[in-house]
């Protein structure tokens, strides 16, 4: 669920206040009027060097790629230096949300009253589509770790919780050794690093449940409660784990500030359009001929992320019926929208999706789409927690409708009254969850409104040749 | 202690029945006229004057100042205007799950939840706009999809949050074609009633049981549509509160199960009362029809009950039309009691007393009413009677009961909030006065916090804890000490014991020390009482205690529904004749010579003064059974016979207040201050009323069955 | 005579007569409040006499004398079955000219209306008490 996080419509107005007082990003909005295409990312600018396990994933193997150097003098340069950074490179959240990280981090400098602050990293990475956070996990754990002394000390927190998702034992077992190591060669614990800062990074394992992927959830189902949304205000960043300060922040996030700090955020902004920078793990999966996991630049051309790195879509382009770009709960999107399509928050803004997690699942011709977003459906009905009222009695109601009308079972004003269903759950709910199930209904009618009304009618033709 | 004690009697007079007896009715009449009870030793909270630091807000263009951190649903109250709700409620914390309160704030891009958010500077709140309505109806319809309608055999029908809401904010029709979700119903025990398919989730319940009844039996299990509230395994919801989650619950799925298919809320006359089975006196509304009591519901009382109540006070109406005394009585030659008619009874009664030549005591019992108290205090004097006593007792050494401020819960129920630490000695709130554990516990309280919340913390069975607690020599002292609002509250488990007044006095002692060290208007000793009478009694000259009855052997005792068996037959000589009045048969009327038919609760206008000196009046909603009749008319009744109507009363109480030196007196340490009601199936039954009980009953066999259920922790 | 009503006055004077003269006349109006001239029908077992006079109208034209033996103290419970259906425009045709069906296992003996007498019939409540007594121990 780390996509459903935050997603806040106030997140991008307060994008836009940043850009304009940071010279380095407003700097990167005048190369975003040239005609630059982007994607190809050369090796060298990689972040993560280990993504597909071809190398050792433990201590050794991280300070060959070069995680752990130098992460004492990141440390001793202090918090506005590492906030600098961030701000700087033009992070934004990957968890699917895309809030700022540099503002986010920030949040946490407030006077201290005493109580401490913690990070939580959102290892719950339980979006269908989406595998970016285990590849991470499993293959580069130090990055993580690494990453949660850097953040850590950013808000100046005491400790970091990696809630990892259940399911993710093998990346569980991989990052606790991580961590052991790193404890063991002082990098973290009393003294981290030799900075004098002390930090300590705690591993906790979920029980499976997609809903605490939702920040406030996560925070509820870590003090030992039942993973269900709080209502915000207040939020974590004033009340959170335990009642004190905390920031939630994905992996990804998390586990590339090292090497913005290391590399500079100048360097790490000069990727993609403005406001979009970086580079980004996306994971590309469905009818695709090479389904994978690949680190590529922000604002890539959906059609070139497909065909270059997962070898095109099973039948040829026009084979293509929808992609899924962001992660099971953004809107499909169909073939014809897919052409132009860049792959970045903006990009997908504008043809009615989101970039989320950038997770594509692509659909090829050969695939009925309403069972698919009625599978889809299934699982946020699954996974609702049963707190809220729209989300609880919404998103039962609309499986209800979505499985009838897999097989055409239904009168065709009930598509109408499945668009209104998901509008009423849209934005009436705790927590994004309810968002999430929503959208997949409503780039399902968008998009293949004639496809429904087809099959209904195919039904309805069936039954009265049936009868006569 | 003395002063301040004389100041508050002074007080007590002004409010004292002692008038004549037949003005008494008219005075309790004019007391309900006022619906403000008396207030008798009230602390005020000096809260300090702050500067105005308000903000503006607009609800539908009303502009509204509002302190910061006032919720959408405040303000807008404020400004007269009511936002619907499900599951937000005052007294518990806020869930904002039901999303009913969703109002459109301009510039937001979503509706917010009114119950849960602040407001901010200068926020315009659409409470009717557009998109608040619709997303009302929204909400309205995903609860009714998979609520079952059945409201023509539902129970809350006519009192449903859920059906007057959608008749006000839902659709007329429906889009759902789907079958929809039936929930398998719960059993929580005799008293709440569950039908589960109903339930809308807003959670009341589960934030009632672990927020003020203090036990976290209810709660959720499963997820999404499949959602259900229940106590996770089948267990009994085992708490003296459960009856309140039917009140809480908007819709009928938490229902009365004594009062289940009984009447619509339509049919039924509702009576402003008084709750008499405790000391607390809250406040109830009696419901009733065609002369009978169907069921009694809390009244809202901030500074006694909010709007809680116990479940004795709320189930246990169905023992006043059990066992009652309908008919006069009089023993036959063969000693068996005969129903007769009124002018033979009193007519017996009379002349028995007359013949008496002033050998005349009176006790009374824990549900007698002020009025009948002053008639019968006057009867027994004006016939030369000595001794007037109650079935509780108190300890009369030392000032003993002459200063009101010596048996008052004097820092008043609701000045509990704002204590610090509360020391019980010899009680358990939870039982003897019920609601009390109920008021919500501020962050510095933490005594008062450990008996909803947490384990108590306890001191000791013994009195040797508190002759060490009063000398200072106990581990606890000096947390005590250290405190700055501490309460000390005595209960009948010291007062009772036959070193109770040496003990209190030492507690006295010790809350005078306390006295020195807290601020001046804080009062540190409090008195719990256990029963509904004993403040007036007390107020109005009654010995507490029988001893002296036991003592003076008389040769008539008139019993005022005096049933506890204080003072039994074994303790009188043969020749006693023994005049019973009251409404139940019980101990009282099973050793009496003549009995008189007398009126409960709900069938008098009488006043009761509840544990901290507030003088309440109940109100008559039916009329007595039979030749039942009103206690003071009785009363009045027979001394015209005996024709010494005493319509002036100038009866001078002992006032002779003096303060014995206690420092001297020694006690033996080792009695035992165990508190009577010490498990939940000693608290159903304490009085004629509820022994007569059959829910009551019902409720002892399910604890005492649910005993042995394993899914219970000990 | 009619012009100037004098044959009212001897219609009043035959009525007192028919009635067995003033003295029976005031008797009879003090016990029936009521004077009636009219043809004996017939006369029951208790001795009641039925008349019928078809100059007055629908509904007065058929009464009953009670038997003398019953005093003043009469009422409708007084006429025999028999004439009931008669009496009360059931039948046009008295007992006397058709005799009225007997069954054996209906008992036509009248008997007094006991309204004010402790054989009166009082309503109950067939519900259960709303208030269960005490009934106090005996010795015995």
């Amino acid at each position: 669920m780390t996509t459903l996080s935050r997603i806040l419509p106030s997140a991008r107005g307060l994008l836009h206040k940043v850009s304009v007082n940071n010279v380095a990003v407003t700097a990167v909005a005048v190369r975003h009027n040239t005609t630059k295409t982007y994607g190809n990312l050369s090796d060298e600018d990689r972040i993560f060097t280990n993504l597909y396990g071809r190398h050792e994933w433990r201590l050794k193997g991280a300070l060959a790629r070069g995680d752990w150097y130098k992460t004492k003098e990141i440390l001793l340069k202090g918090v506005d230096w590492i906030l600098n950074e961030v701000k700087t490179s033009g992070l934004r959240g990957r968890g699917g949300a895309g809030f700022p990280t540099g503002m986010k981090w920030s949040f946490m400098n407030k006077p201290s009253d005493g109580r401490p602050k913690y990070l939580v990293v959102n290892a719950d990475e339980g979006e269908p589509g989406t595998c970016k956070d285990r590849e991470i996990m499993r293959h580069d754990p130090h990055k993580l770790v690494e990453g949660c002394l850097v953040a850590g000390r950013a808000m100046g927190a005491r400790a970091a919780y990696i809630y990892i998702r259940g399911e993710f034992y093998n990346e569980a077992s991989n990052m606790q050794v991580a961590i052991n190591e790193a404890y063991k060669a002082g990098l973290i614990g009393k003294n981290a690093c030799g900075s004098g800062y002390d930090f300590d990074v705690f591993m906790h394992r979920g029980a499976g449940a997609y809903i605490c992927g939702e920040e406030t959830a996560l925070i509820e189902s870590l003090e030992g409660k039942q993973g269900k949304p709080r209502l915000k205000p207040p939020f974590p960043a004033d009340v959170g784990v335990f009642g004190c300060p905390t920031t939630v922040a994905n992996v990804e996030t998390v586990a590339v500030a090292p090497t913005i700090c290391r590399r500079g955020g100048a360097w790490f902004a000069s990727f993609g359009r403005t406001r979009n920078s970086g580079t980004k793990l996306f994971n590309i999966s469905g009818h695709v001929n090479n389904p994978c996991t690949v680190e590529e630049e922000m604002s890539v051309p959906l059609r070139e992320l497909i065909e270059r790195h997962a070898g095109g879509i099973v039948g040829g382009w026009d084979n293509l019926l929808a992609v899924i770009p962001g992660g099971s709960s953004t809107p499909l999107i169909p073939k014809n929208v897919c052409e132009e399509a860049i792959m970045d928050f903006d990009g997908l803004v504008a043809v009615q999706s989101g970039l989320g997690t950038a997770a594509l699942i692509v659909m090829n011709k050969q695939t009925d789409v309403i069972k698919a977003i009625a599978r889809l459906m299934e699982f946020y009905k699954h996974e609702s927690c049963g707190q809220c009222t729209p989300c609880r009695e919404g998103v039962g109601w609309m499986y209800k409708i979505l499985t009838r009308f897999v097989k055409g079972d239904a009168q065709p004003d009930e598509i109408d009254a499945l668009w209104e269903v998901s509008k009423q759950v849209e934005g009436h709910t705790i927590c994004a969850l309810g968002d999430g199930a929503a959208w997949p209904a409503q780039g399902l009618i968008r998009h293949f409104r004639p496809v429904i009304e087809q099959r209904i009618a195919d039904r309805d033709a069936a039954k009265a040749a049936a009868a006569n | 202690m003395l002063q301040a004690g004389s100041a508050v009697r002074g007080l007590c007079k002004a409010i004292r029945p002692s008038a004549p007896i037949v003005k008494a009715a008219d005075k309790a009449m004019a007391a309900h006229a006022l619906p403000a009870t008396l207030v008798l030793s009230r602390s005020q909270s000096n809260k300090p004057v702050v500067a105005d630091n308000r903000v503006e807000v607009f609800v539908d263009d009303i502009p509204v100042m509002v302190e910061p951190g006032t919720t959408v649903l405040q303000a807008a109250a404020m400004a007269g205007v009511e936002i619907p709700r499900f599951c937000y409620h005052e007294r518990l914390s806020v869930a904002g799950n039901c999303r009913m309160c969703l109002v459109e704030v301009e510039k937001a891009a979503k509706p917010v939840a009114a119950c849960a958010m602040p407001v901010m500077k200068g926020w315009r709140i659409k409470t009717n706009s557009e998109m608040t309505r619709k997303a009302r109806e929204g909400v309205m319809e995903f609860l009714l999809i998979n609520h079952p309608l059945d409201c023509p055999i539902c129970d809350q029908g006519g009192e449903c949050d859920l059906q007057d809401q959608s008749m006000a904010f839902g659709s007329d029709r429906t889009r759902f074609l789907d079958p929809k979700r039936a929930v398998e119903d719960k059993n929580l025990g005799p008293l709440v009633k569950t039908i589960m398919t109903r339930c809308i989730h807003c959670t009341r319940c589960v934030r009632f049981a672990s927020e003020v009844a203090g036990v976290e039996d209810l709660g959720t299990t499963g997820r999404g549509n499949s959602m259900e509230i229940g106590t996770y395994v089948e267990k009994m919801l085992l708490s003296e509160l459960s009856g309140n989650v039917i009140d809480l619950c908007p819709v009928g799925a938490l229902t009365s199960k004594p009062y289940s298919f009984s009447a619509r809320p339509w049919e039924l006359r509702r009576t402003d009362s008084i709750d008499v089975f405790d000391a607390l006196g809250s406040n109830i509304t009696v419901n009733h029809r065609t002369g009978e009591v169907l069921r009694i519901l809390p009244k809202t009382n901030e500074d006694i009950n909010e709007e809680w109540l116990a479940d004795k006070a709320r189930f246990a109406c169905d023992g006043l039309k059990r066992q009652r005394l309908v008919a006069p009585m009089v023993k036959d030659s063969k000693g068996d009691l005969r129903p007769c008619e009124w002018e033979d009874a009193l007519i017996v009664a009379a002349t028995a007393l007359q013949e008496a030549n002033g050998s005349v005591a009176a006790v009374a019992g824990g549900q007698a009413d002020a009025e009948a108290l002053t008639a019968l205090r006057d009867l027994v004097y004006r016939l030369g009677g000595q001794h007037v006593c109650t079935e509780e007792v108190f300890p009369d050494n030392g000032s003993g009961t002459d200063l009101r401020s010596n048996y008052l819960l004097n820092s008043s129920i609701a000045g509990m909030e704002e204590a610090d630490l509360v020391v019980f000695i010899g009680t358990n709130p939870r039982y003897v006065v019920l609601v009390l554990p109920c008021m919500s516990p501020t962050p510095g309280a933490w005594c008062w916090c450990c008996l909803v919340c947490h384990q108590p913390q306890h001191l000791g069975d013994s009195s040797a804890t508190v002759e060490q607690l009063c000398a200072g020599t106990h581990a606890f002292s000096s947390k005590l000490a250290a405190a700055k609002r501490p309460m000390i509250i005595v209960g009948q488990a010291l007062l009772g014991q036959s070193q109770g007044g040496v003990l209190y006095a030492k507690i006295c002692q010790l809350a005078n020390k306390l006295r020195g060290s807290v601020e001046p208007s804080w009062r540190v000793l409090n008195v719990l009482h256990r029963v509904a009478s004993q403040v007036a009694a007390l107020d109005l000259g009654y010995k507490a205690g029988v001893a002296a009855v036991r003592q003076q052997k008389p040769k008539v005792l008139f019993l005022l529904g005096a049933d506890e068996g204080a003072i039994t037959r074994s303790d009188l000589p043969a020749d006693t004749t023994v005049i019973y009045q009251g409404s139940h048969g019980d101990a009282g009327a099973a050793m009496a010579d003549i009995v008189l038919p007398g009126a409960t609760y709900t069938e008098k206008t009488a006043t009761y003064v509840n544990t901290e000196g507030r003088a309440q009046t109940t109100l008559a909603a039916i009329t007595p059974p039979g030749y039942a009749r009103e206690d003071w008319k009785i009363i009045r009744a027979i001394s015209e016979v005996l024709l010494c109507v005493f319509n002036v009363v100038a009866h001078e109480e002992p006032m002779n207040v003096m303060l014995q030196s206690v420092g001297a007196a020694r006690v033996d340490g080792s009695a035992v201050l165990r508190p009577a009601l010490l498990q939940l199936e000693d608290y159903y039954m304490t009085d004629v009323v509820s022994r007569a009980s059959p829910t009551m009953a019902k409720c002892i066999a399910a604890v005492k069955k649910e005993k042995s259920n394993r899914y219970h922790s000990k | 005579m009619a012009f100037f009503g004098l044959d009212r006055v001897s219609r009043f004077f035959n009525l007192i007569k028919e009635n067995g003269g003033f003295r029976q006349s005031l008797y009879k109006l003090y016990r029936q409040n009521d004077l009636k001239s009219g043809t004996l029908v017939g006369t029951d077992k208790l001795g009641n006499k039925y008349y019928e006079n078809n100059e007055y109208f629908l509904g007065r034209n058929r009464w009953v004398i009670y038997s003398p033996s019953l005093g003043t103290d009469f009422d409708g419970s007084a006429v025999s079955p028999a004439w009931f259906g008669w009496l009360h425009y059931k039948t046009d045709i008295p007992p006397t000219q058709k005799e009225h069906v007997q069954y054996s296992y209906i008992d036509t003996t009248p008997s007094p209306n006991p309204t004010g007498t402790n054989k009166a019939y009082i309503p109950y409540t067939t519900g259960k008490p709303k208030i269960q007594a005490w009934v106090p121990p005996t010795r015995s």
